[in-house]
């Protein structure tokens, strides 16, 4: 299995500045990439979607309960329940993962996001290092997960 | 002018709160929310309660999703116009919902204020 190339890296960055740019207004800064070792730095609520097709593997995005709900506030949404952070945090996982296909390739397939509440494993790794992006958006810290490989 | 009716189909709780929100500020004039469903059956049953004159469609959904859900929900009401509204923003996918029959195509993420233009041109081609 061949691992993401550099430029395929970037797309999941470019695509976290514009999801927070586009629905918030407030761009996100990116505070490193590098190759996760052991426990992945992730937070409380975590949106995972998995491939198939021509990549395997999965997408985390993991952020704190506060920025979920500054971001619903932004978005005027006044239903701060645990449910609709987890949503939130899964919509996020499934608008970076789809908007992943116009570079991958349509032969990805995508899976409905699930939502875990606590802090994740890192779930089953594809890759012994998989990407790891960090990141500051409006003062609260997030994480993104990039554990995918090229089949063939 | 009657009201146009708007039917919401999208998963995500906060997504279809967020369309709903825009619609009721009355930015879009007149238009009544008819329904919000959380995937493509759930949306068929709404359409046979109240024919929706637009509908915004998420594609990546569970039990039915949007590009399944768009042909059945044409055949109901085959002068409904949908706006399909996802992540999903490769050309090849957009084709392919403009070929089952969708009116307009809006990728996430989405403002408020890209979601009020293209609704808008869909409810002036409607009335």
């Amino acid at each position: 299995m061949a691992a993401l190339k550099e430029s395929d890296l970037r797309l999941f960055v470019d695509s976290v500045r514009r999801y927070f740019d586009v629905t918030s207004r407030i761009a996100p800064e990116i505070t490193s990439a590098f190759l996760g070792v052991g426990t992945l730095p992730g937070h409380d609520f975590n949106g995972i979607v998995r491939f198939s097709g021509r990549f395997i593997g999965h997408v985390i995005v993991s952020l704190p309960a506060a920025a979920l709900k500054e971001l619903l506030l932004i978005q005027r949404e006044t239903n701060l329940s645990q449910a609709n952070l987890l949503d939130a945090v899964g919509e996020i996982a499934n608008t970076l993962a789809g908007n992943a296909r116009k570079t991958l390739g349509k032969d990805l397939e995508i899976s409905v996001p699930t939502v875990v509440h606590g802090r994740s494993s890192g779930d089953t790794r594809t890759r012994a290092h998989p990407y790891v992006i960090t990141f500051r958006w409006n003062t609260y810290p997030g994480m993104v997960c990039v554990d995918l490989a090229e089949v063939g | 002018m009657s009201s146009m009716k708007l039917l919401v189909v999208d998963d995500s709780n906060i997504v279809r709160s967020r369309i709903a929100r825009v619609v009721q500020s009355g930015a879009l004039g007149e238009v009544t929310l008819i329904g919000l469903a959380r995937n493509g059956e759930e949306a068929l049953r709404a359409a046979r309660h109240a024919a929706p004159d637009v509908v915004t469609m998420d594609l990546t959904m569970p039990e039915m999703d949007g590009l399944e859900c768009i042909p059945a929900l044409l055949a109901l009401h085959p002068k409904t116009r949908i706006l399909v509204i996802s992540a999903l923003d490769d050309k090849s996918t957009a084709i392919r919902a403009l070929r089952l029959g969708a009116h307009g195509f809006l990728p996430k993420p989405f403002s408020d204020d890209s979601l009020q233009l293209a609704l808008t041109g869909l409810l002036d081609h409607q009335s």
